[in-house]
């Protein structure tokens, strides 16, 4: 999942990078308005989260341009005015929810994480998919209750895929989603990853659950190959 | 200031009429008395053309020279007196009255009367003319004429002058004062129309004076509309004062927070729960600096308009929980209050039942003069013992659960800044039923506006 920050403090902009990519997201940041809506132009994200106090161009004018753009991410709102007049501002122009600072970054992870879910259209934190469960609060996979031991990119990119599973998702869109900006990109990495997936998910080759659409990507499905 | 005008003019007038009053009494009064003078005056005459010599004595004929004279107690009399004041003559009239010596003979003595001119007195309730004449016979006598005329039919022509005077007077009075009160009513009337308006700005039906004043009252006019700008834009000024300090406040205290969050030293537990002791003081303080001054001019919102907004922000913010809002205010309610604290208000308030709610909730209003917005939602509600506490002004910062209490503490806060209150009770959906009472605003001003 890549989230993108608009904060213009840097001390906060700092805690929120460090606290997002610790929970696994891919995390860019942009320090004011401008170059929020530049980020949000440029690149697909997951989420964003912003700050509506912000210099050259305010959240509410980041959120317009970012639905002006067609973006659809899921917007999360922070704000030191804890008037509502600017919360209903944030939500009217197309934000999903609204956080007052000062806020605990736990609260903050778990608005982002439902706010990813409700997006890929799952009310629920725990996503059950046949014997597979995919528990988003607690970043876990389980296999007929029994855990499945991954590491952090690999719960990433089972996520990702989980989240969207009514479609092909594809290398690039992988990798634009799972890494910042400014990563070197390569897509046999993926491959690599989705390999280990594999064999950890469903070890007796029985279920296939990531299946590979020659040409277009992947997709997270039980359904009889047809 | 009408009072002022009515009194003064009222005592102009009355000072006037009544010396022109004064004049004119006056006046007729001297006219009646010198009629009076030249009654008796020319009736000396007669009875000195009447009179006859008679040796030592004059001899009247008995042919009656005045009816009056003839008739007893007639008002009106004569005397002849030689020069030693022996009455000669007398009027028949004179035969039943007595006037016959009055301070005559005083004057006499007195050497009031001086031959051939005539001398006038009035006396007690008469007038009386004296003439002394010497007639040339032998032995040159001097004879007094002296008549004597009753005062009351003069007095009686003199009251009925006053009485009509009086009357006429106080019909003048009359037709001035009523002229002087419509004059004053019109030339007040812009002012009336501005104090109107000036109650209408304060009641939030109109937002300003307008230009539309006489010139005397234009200036006036201006400088309202110049503090009423004044007074919007430091409010506005001071909220963003408020916002600034907020946002340099709690910007730090959120990067310490999450710096603490990192650390893994037991002792630092403490200084968390100490960072969020400042952190609800802060935010408690400041709403009540928002909340504590009383609002003069409070504009006029609808709070179905406002509430619905809420909601729709809020099912967004809460759209896992399936909420069912359930609003029933009507469109055309208003209350007095603006726009930005309602939201303040039901923002806080709809954000509580959201989060208590089960899964519904109702919004309902009674209009009045106070209306009276009620919350309602199914959740677990609030315990009786805890309801005034979560109310009570002025509850320190650090006693009130972040989130919970701060937000009502401070909507009752804002209430009670226009005048209303805020009060929780047991809502029939099971939860909590909050009440939120604001002035209401009266529809027909806006017609008006």
């Amino acid at each position: 999942m890549r989230v993108l920050v608009i904060e213009d403090d840097a001390g906060l902009r700092a805690q929120l990078i460090e606290n997002l990519k610790a929970a696994g997201y891919a995390v860019d940041a942009a320090a004011d308005g401008d170059e929020g809506v530049y980020f949000g132009r440029e690149y697909d994200y997951d989420a964003a989260v912003i700050d509506l106090g912000l210099p050259k161009q305010d959240g509410i004018s980041v959120i317009k341009a970012l639905r002006g753009l067609g973006r659809s991410l899921p917007i999360l709102i922070l704000t030191a005015r804890a008037h509502w007049q600017d919360k209903v501002a944030g939500l009217e122009a197309g934000a999903d929810d609204y956080l007052t600072k000062p806020f605990h970054m736990e609260e903050l992870q778990a608005r982002l994480n439902a706010l990813v879910r409700r997006a890929a259209g799952h009310a629920s934190p725990v996503i059950s998919v046949g014997p597979f469960v995919l528990d988003t609060a607690r970043k876990q996979a389980r296999i007929d209750d029994a855990p499945i031991e991954l590491t952090a990119f690999e719960y990433r990119v089972l996520e990702y895929l989980v989240l969207n599973s009514t479609r092909v998702v594809s290398k690039t869109e992988l990798t634009d989603h799972l890494y910042e900006q400014d990563f070197d990109r390569d897509s046999n990495v993926i491959e690599v990853f989705i390999g280990r997936l594999r064999r950890k998910l469903d070890p007796d080759g029985g279920l296939n659950p990531i299946r590979t659409v020659r040409g277009q990507g992947y997709r997270f499905s039980l359904d009889a190959p047809g | 200031m009408r009072a002022r005008l009515l009194l003064t003019s009222t005592l102009v007038l009355g000072l006037g009429l009544g010396l022109t009053g004064w004049v004119l009494d006056r006046s007729f009064t001297a006219s009646v008395v010198a009629g009076a003078q030249e009654q008796l005056k020319l009736l000396i005459y007669s009875l000195l053309g009447a009179a006859e010599e008679d040796g030592p004595r004059l001899r009247f004929p008995s042919a009656p020279l005045e009816p009056r004279l003839q008739q007893p107690g007639s008002g009106l009399y004569a005397t002849v007196t030689d020069v030693s004041g022996t009455v000669i003559w007398q009027s028949r009239s004179l035969r039943l009255a007595d006037t016959s010596t009055n301070g005559f003979t005083e004057a006499l003595a007195d050497g009031l009367i001086v031959p051939g001119s005539f001398q006038f007195r009035q006396i007690d309730d008469q007038f009386e003319m004296f003439y002394r004449v010497i007639w040339e016979t032998e032995g040159d006598q001097t004879f007094t004429f002296r008549v004597i005329a009753d005062q009351a039919p003069f007095r009686a022509a003199i009251e009925s002058f006053r009485r009509e005077l009086m009357l006429g007077l106080a019909a003048v009075v009359a037709a001035l004062m009523g002229a002087q009160v419509l004059a004053i009513a019109w030339g007040l009337r812009p002012v009336a129309e501005m104090a109107a308006r000036v109650e209408a700005v304060e009641e939030g039906s109109r937002e300003r004076m307008g230009e539309d004043y006489p010139p005397e009252l234009a200036g006036l006019a201006r400088n309202i509309d110049r503090f009423i700008d004044h007074e919007v834009s430091s409010r506005e000024r001071y909220r963003r004062a408020m916002d600034d300090l907020a946002h340099s406040l709690k910007t730090p205290l959120a990067v310490l927070r999450n710096a603490l969050t990192a650390a893994r030293f037991e002792d630092l537990k403490l200084l968390r729960e100490q960072l969020d002791r400042m952190e609800s003081t802060v935010a408690h303080q400041l709403s009540r600096a928002m909340a504590a001054r009383p609002v003069v001019l409070a504009g006029r919102t609808a709070p179905a308009n406002v509430a619905q907004r809420l909601v729709k922000a809020l099912q967004t913010a809460y759209m896992t929980k399936n909420v069912t809002v359930e609003l029933a205010i009507p469109a055309e309610l208003l209350v007095r209050c603006d726009e930005r604290d309602l939201m303040e208000m039901l923002g806080n308030l709809l954000e509580n039942a959201f989060k208590y709610c089960t899964s519904q909730i109702a919004v309902a209003a009674e209009s009045g003069a106070t209306v009276r917005l009620t919350i309602d939602d199914d959740g677990l509600g609030v315990p009786v013992e805890l309801r005034l506490q979560l109310l009570a002004r002025g509850a320190r910062g650090d006693t009130v659960e972040p989130g919970h209490g701060i937000g009502l503490a401070v909507v009752a806060e804002l209430a009670s800044s226009y005048g209303g209150a805020l009060s929780i009770e047991t809502s029939p959906l099971g939860g909590a039923r909050v009440i939120l009472e604001l002035p209401g605003a009266p529809l027909a001003k806006s017609a008006a506006s």
